[in-house]
């Protein structure tokens, strides 16, 4: 039986997940590459006016950052974004890793990073699909608000506010060449405790809404499921600021964000909508009642 | 499969009945290794060959 469900879960991840690798490639692929460029003109103009003010004493010094090993075009801005003396722009002697891309070196090409970025959306979404739609909805599906399809719709949301919704809260989806006030040793465990919040957050709300059903009928039930995800707003108040610096303007890097968030919110909803269609399906196939039940239909 | 309760735990109890500990230590196996390929695997090879993935998820870690 469990693989009955783990086998659902994956094939609903691979719908969502040749809509989302499209995405990737037709709409995220451009826009991204784009950004960067955008981030490495205004580097360049940056990096150029101090190399040349600075030139004399920017060479000889550097090395001790491994960055070296960028493709060609990277080495050059490396003269500039490296020193490694006291006067680096960035003011710290390994401070660009978590500066904007237009410095960031890259150990691939870029038809490796678009293929391979086109390839992990799909498997994203295949992962997503097992492990909530498969394993989660296994297990927890007796405790999953609602009948039918609103399973599978209230596991999207569990899945959505869990991976990605609680986390942005504290951390919003980064437009390229941003740089982040906080170092990634900070963003790392953060993300995560979020991501923990998140779904302590869903099952607490799932749980009242079960409870709130019970005895007070389904409009108390659905505005006690729904207080719990104030809760979210605890953690993400006290959770250290992440500033957001780039070359990008506001408006470009506000309209990425909200694309990005409008692909996840693409990749659960897929998700949702097709793990309720096979659910939906699989019953009807294996429920002889409903089987009777159309053939009397039919005969009607 | 009606033998067990439709609840949390009866689909944990029902799921310990069908899988052999093999199959479970095998799954655990896969979900350890998968976790740690995901969580620890900087790799700048891996790392930046999903570059615009990572942006278009909304998990940027530079």
């Amino acid at each position: 039986m469990l693989a009955e469900y783990l086998t659902r879960g994956v094939k609903a991840g691979l719908v969502a997940g040749i809509v989302f690798g499209l995405f990737m490639a037709v709409v995220a692929n451009p826009l991204v590459v784009y950004a960067d460029e955008m981030n490495h003109a205004a580097a360049e103009v940056d990096g150029g006016h101090e190399h040349e003010s600075e030139a004399a004493h920017a060479h000889g010094d550097e090395g001790d950052h491994g960055h070296e090993e960028g493709s060609g075009h990277d080495h050059e801005e490396a003269g500039h974004s490296h020193e490694a003396g006291g006067h680096t722009d960035e003011g710290e002697g390994t401070g660009h890793a978590d500066g904007g891309e237009g410095h960031h070196d890259t150990a691939v090409s870029m038809a490796v990073n678009k293929a391979v970025s086109v390839i992990s959306g799909g498997l994203w979404a295949i992962l997503l699909g097992g492990a909530f739609f498969g394993i989660a909805f296994y297990f927890l599906e007796p405790a999953i608000p609602g009948t039918g399809a609103a399973k599978s719709y209230a596991m999207g949301l569990a899945g959505f506010v869990t991976v990605s919704g609680a986390p942005w809260l504290v951390l919003p989806p980064a437009s390229p060449g941003a740089q982040q006030s906080l170092p990634v040793s900070t963003r790392i465990p953060l993300y995560a405790g979020m991501m923990v919040a998140g779904a302590l957050t869903c099952l607490l709300a799932g749980y009242v809404y079960n409870r709130l059903r019970a005895s007070n009928g389904r409009g108390a039930a659905i505005v006690g499921g729904i207080l719990p995800f104030g809760l979210l707003a605890i953690p993400a108040v006290l959770a250290p600021t992440n500033t957001i610096q780039g070359a990008l303007s506001p408006e470009l890097r506000t309209g990425m964000t909200g694309l990005f968030v409008f692909g996840q919110v693409l990749v659960w909803l897929l998700l949702a909508t097709t793990h309720a269609q096979l659910r939906s399906s699989n019953s009807s196939q294996t429920d002889p009642s409903a089987a009777s039940r159309g053939a009397t239909l039919s005969a009607d | 499969m009606a033998s067990t309760a439709n609840t949390v735990h009866g689909r944990v109890e029902q799921a310990r009945v069908e899988l052999t500990p093999i199959q479970m230590a095998a799954g655990l196996l896969f979900v350890a290794a998968l976790g740690y390929t995901l969580l620890f695997m900087q790799d700048p090879l891996v790392h930046d060959s999903m570059h615009n993935f990572r942006h278009a998820a909304g998990i940027a870690c530079h």
